[in-house]
């Protein structure tokens, strides 16, 4: 998989795991996910995707912190999910 | 709509009770495809008594509600054996009544402990499975001492009440994954503790009940089955009296 496809595949994720209803195309890789001038997502929309990390990639995100740094943006996330299969 | 083929996976606390056996009966009844564990603590006799009655549908699991490591351990052991857990009925619960002036500390920590620590453990270690399942069904078992809030019960009133809180707040926080939590609150239902009330108690009781019969742990657990079903999809943060009228 190519990370232009994974990008994609967990840009799909997000949007059918919180069933926002833009069409995934037009949400932008790097788009915040959070705060003004994003997707306008909120704490729970953070525990669904913490979820569907796990569920989808095996990725286990107890801290907070590092859950902040991985949900900031479809990019981010990414990272996440490559740098776990680095370890 | 459960996602599973109409398949409910259940965990029913302080299931070697009155109410806690009934529930299980119920669920077990209502849907034929139901896998039910059964959460005792220090007794077991009439939840083993259960599962010889229903077959490789019913599992008796020991269980302390107080104790986190025991619910992790509880719900990886279902979800590793069923997939995933429908249905959470948080009933365990205890009573150590007695005036504020003279309660002993340990009553209210045990009290609480028992009756609302438990609801938090065991709804926080549930809720990722349920989560990621995008479907749950929590019903917590209140009391209506927690409306009422009679004398001599200030430990079993709050905690009860606290239960109440609790549901309504979790219930926001989880609806949009198809997640709903409510709360029953049983009124005077026979069981042990009622039946053994000298003759007198026991009238005095039956005049406050406007159906002027007690509860039967079959009317509380055709509400807890009622709230657990796909049926009650839309009903979350409520609270439902199961007290013959009183309040």
């Amino acid at each position: 998989m190519t990370e232009t496809e994974l990008l994609e595949q967990i840009r799909n994720m997000l949007v059918e795991t919180l069933m926002i209803p833009t069409p995934a195309t037009e949400i932008g890789f790097d788009t915040p996910l959070f705060g003004p001038g994003g997707l306008g997502l909120d704490s729970v929309d953070a525990l669904q995707l913490v979820v569907a990390l796990d569920k989808n990639y095996g990725i286990k995100i107890t801290d907070p912190a590092a859950a902040k740094d991985a949900l900031q943006s479809i990019t981010s996330m990414a990272k996440t999910v490559l740098d776990s299969r680095l370890k | 709509m459960n996602p599973n083929n109409n398949r409910r996976v259940a965990l029913v606390t302080g299931a070697n009770g009155g109410i806690g056996i009934a529930v299980a009966r119920r669920l077990l009844s209502t849907n034929i495809n139901s896998l039910v564990w059964l959460g005792v603590h220090s007794r077991r006799e009439n939840a083993d008594q259960l599962a010889d009655t229903f077959v490789g549908r019913v599992v008796v699991i020991s269980l302390d509600v107080t104790d986190r490591p025991s619910w992790d351990r509880v719900v990886a052991e279902i979800v590793a054996e069923a997939g995933r857990l429908d249905v959470l009925v948080n009933n365990a619960g205890t009573h150590e009544d007695s005036l504020l002036a003279t309660m002993p500390a340990g009553s209210w920590d045990r009290v609480l402990a028992t009756n609302l620590n438990s609801v938090f453990h065991g709804c926080q270690s549930v809720m990722r499975t349920m989560i990621g399942q995008r479907f749950g069904r929590i019903v917590n078992v209140s009391s209506l001492s927690a409306l009422l809030a009679p004398p001599g019960q200030t430990n079993y009133a709050a905690s009860k009440a606290g239960v109440i809180g609790f549901t309504q707040s979790l219930a926001k926080e989880v609806a949009r994954m198809n997640i709903t939590v409510n709360a029953v609150c049983p009124g005077y239902v026979e069981t042990d503790a009622i039946a053994n009330l000298p003759t007198d108690h026991r009238k005095s009781l039956l005049d406050r009940i406007p159906m002027r019969r007690l509860g039967r742990p079959e009317d509380v657990a055709s509400a807890i089955d009622f709230l657990a079903s796909d049926d009650a999809g839309y009903i979350t943060g409520a609270t439902l009296k199961v007290d013959g009228g009183i309040l």
